[in-house]
């Protein structure tokens, strides 16, 4: 169904323990709803549509800066397929589907890819779940849990992936929902160092150093909606989860100047930084 | 069905009365009641006006409007069966075909969609007690027919979450029912359907109110809508905040259910013991 070949008990473990239902609040906005709303989805509330019409107030180029946000991820998967020729991805922060996904995007590439997809919403979980069924030739799967959980997260993964073979590890706009407390740098460092040489890290993260008043304004507008701390870092902060690797080209850029597909598009605006690094 | 709603809800939104909007076409008020409850056919350069009065200038929007005139005017697959088909269902098959992705909550019985042969006679003749064999038949040939939908060219996804109570309940007798439940792992294998159990295990469930579909559709600015069927008639919901409430009731019943690989396990277990 979702996999050509499923881990024996793997997708089990996804199923809720009886009595044990999930939690949501839906009378408070949620991150992965606005970011729906914001790319023209249809998957949000009141709440979130509140949320985000407050925040594209405040920062009128953020519409932009998502979805240019959202085309770095379908550039850098599409690269590091065709171009790196990588095999396995693991997505984290997968949010409400929205084409092209990672693993449409690899498997177009080769049908074998292998995805696995981590969210820590459920509802997110159930619609990738049941919109993000991939080729039969490759292997998708799901995995509920929290960025933070990286031995969590490794060990589930590897039902699906080889880690003793190069592997995508892929963070778009998540890192910001990560406080220094939380240390980021420390939970990116335990997944690129539980891959092999010649895998690599593809990352964005929303900026603190470009359109910055405007986009705290932003930040702080939604956090009127949302109770979520988020914090957003600059060039040089964002080039630190890639310490010790190898940058493709051009480097860390705004998203949209990351190998832009139509070359106009590296004009448009956008508050996120963006890279690809290749471990040595 | 979807061009009529459209049109009331812009004709509504810009403030203007059906009198305003039928002296624009040259017609009568009832005319404009007609058309937005998809009983009469559409001419183009009438909504062309309507959209005009309404406001509606952008270019994309009105073409993606338009273009729903000729596929309202289509006659559907189902005009032969309009003998037995209510004119509260008719639009529906209408919405089911031009959706890209269908999300259904089942308490009771199966979704028509997946329904054997065997198991929608049953269905039928529990509504249609009094109804001649002939018309049974003519009823259940049209279910079958509507199943064409999943594997058309342009077939929508469709993502159906039933309470165990319809696996359960065996219509038609243990055979029918073993037959049903086989037939749901068949469907569940197609590449755009996704199938998901609530066991009874986990308790009470977000849809306690009722079996309800979301429609969704390919253009950006056409609203979800919810249907509701009862006895006589369906609730055809398409206000943001009425269609929202449906939403978050389907999305959590969703991420209560059983996964699509738990569910096709579930189904093998029901089987054992059918």
């Amino acid at each position: 169904m979702t996999s050509g070949t499923p881990p024996a008990d793997g997708p089990e473990l996804q199923d809720p323990p009886d009595g044990d239902h999930p939690t949501f609040d839906t009378s408070v906005a949620h991150v992965a709803r606005i970011y729906d709303y914001w790319l023209g989805g249809k998957d949000n509330y009141a709440v979130d549509r509140a949320a985000g019409d407050a925040a594209v107030q405040a920062y009128p180029d953020l519409i932009h800066s998502v979805r240019s946000n959202r085309a770095f991820l379908a550039r850098a998967v599409h690269y590091l397929a065709a171009e790196a020729g990588i095999r396995q991805f693991l997505d984290i922060g997968t949010g409400i589907p929205t084409a092209p996904n990672t693993h449409e995007i690899a498997q177009a590439v080769s049908a074998a890819s292998r995805v696995v997809y981590v969210d820590n919403d459920p509802i997110v979980l159930a619609h990738a779940r049941a919109l993000l069924t991939g080729a039969p030739e490759g292997a998708t799967d799901y995995l509920d849990a929290d960025l933070r959980d990286t031995g969590t997260i490794l060990d589930r993964a590897a039902q699906t992936l080889d880690f003793s073979q190069p592997v995508a590890v892929v963070l778009m706009a998540i890192l910001h929902l990560i406080p220094d407390t939380d240390d980021p740098y420390g939970i990116v460092a335990q997944f690129t160092g539980a891959v092999p040489a010649g895998s690599y890290l593809a990352l964005s993260q929303i900026a603190s150093d470009i359109d910055a008043k405007a986009v705290a304004e932003a930040r702080d507008q939604v956090g009127r909606y949302m109770p979520v701390k988020q914090t957003y870092r600059s060039h040089p902060e964002v080039m630190r989860f890639f310490d010790g690797m190898e940058m493709v080209e051009p480097g860390l850029v705004p998203v949209p100047k990351w190998r832009p597909a139509p070359a106009a598009e590296a004009a448009m605006p956008s508050a996120l930084w963006g890279g690809v690094a290749r471990k040595r | 069905m979807l061009l009529g709603t459209q049109l009331r809800r812009l004709r509504e939104d810009a403030g203007i009365t059906p009198d305003q909007a039928g002296y624009e076409i040259r017609a009568s008020r009832s005319k404009i009641s007609r058309l937005e409850h998809g009983r009469v056919s559409f001419k183009h350069r009438d909504v062309a006006d309507l959209l005009t009065l309404y406001g509606v200038t952008d270019e994309q929007t009105r073409a993606g409007l338009l273009a729903l005139v000729e596929q309202a005017n289509a006659q559907g697959w189902w005009s032969k069966y309009s003998d037995i088909l209510p004119d509260w269902f008719e639009a529906y098959l209408g919405l089911e075909a031009a959706a890209t992705l269908i999300r259904t909550f089942e308490l009771q019985f199966v979704n028509g969609l997946f329904q054997t042969q065997g198991y929608a006679r049953a269905v039928t003749v529990l509504g249609h007690k009094s109804a001649p064999a002939e018309e049974i038949d003519r009823r259940v040939s049209l279910r079958m027919k509507r199943q064409d939908l999943l594997d058309s060219p342009d077939a929508p996804r469709v993502w159906s979450v039933m309470d165990e109570a319809a696996l359960r309940r065996p219509v038609g007798g243990p055979q029918v029912m073993r037959e049903q439940l086989e037939r749901l792992i068949e469907a569940a294998d197609l590449p755009n359907v996704t199938i998901q159990v609530v066991p009874f295990r986990r308790g009470g469930h977000a849809g306690a109110g009722g079996s309800f579909t979301v429609l969704r559709f390919r253009q950006a600015d056409l609203p979800d809508v919810a249907y509701i069927e009862q006895l006589t008639s369906a609730l055809y919901l398409e206000r943001r905040n009425d269609v929202d409430h449906y939403l978050e009731v389907m999305n959590r019943l969703s991420a209560e259910a059983l996964t699509p690989v738990g569910t096709t396990r579930f189904l093998k277990e029901i089987i054992r013991e059918t």
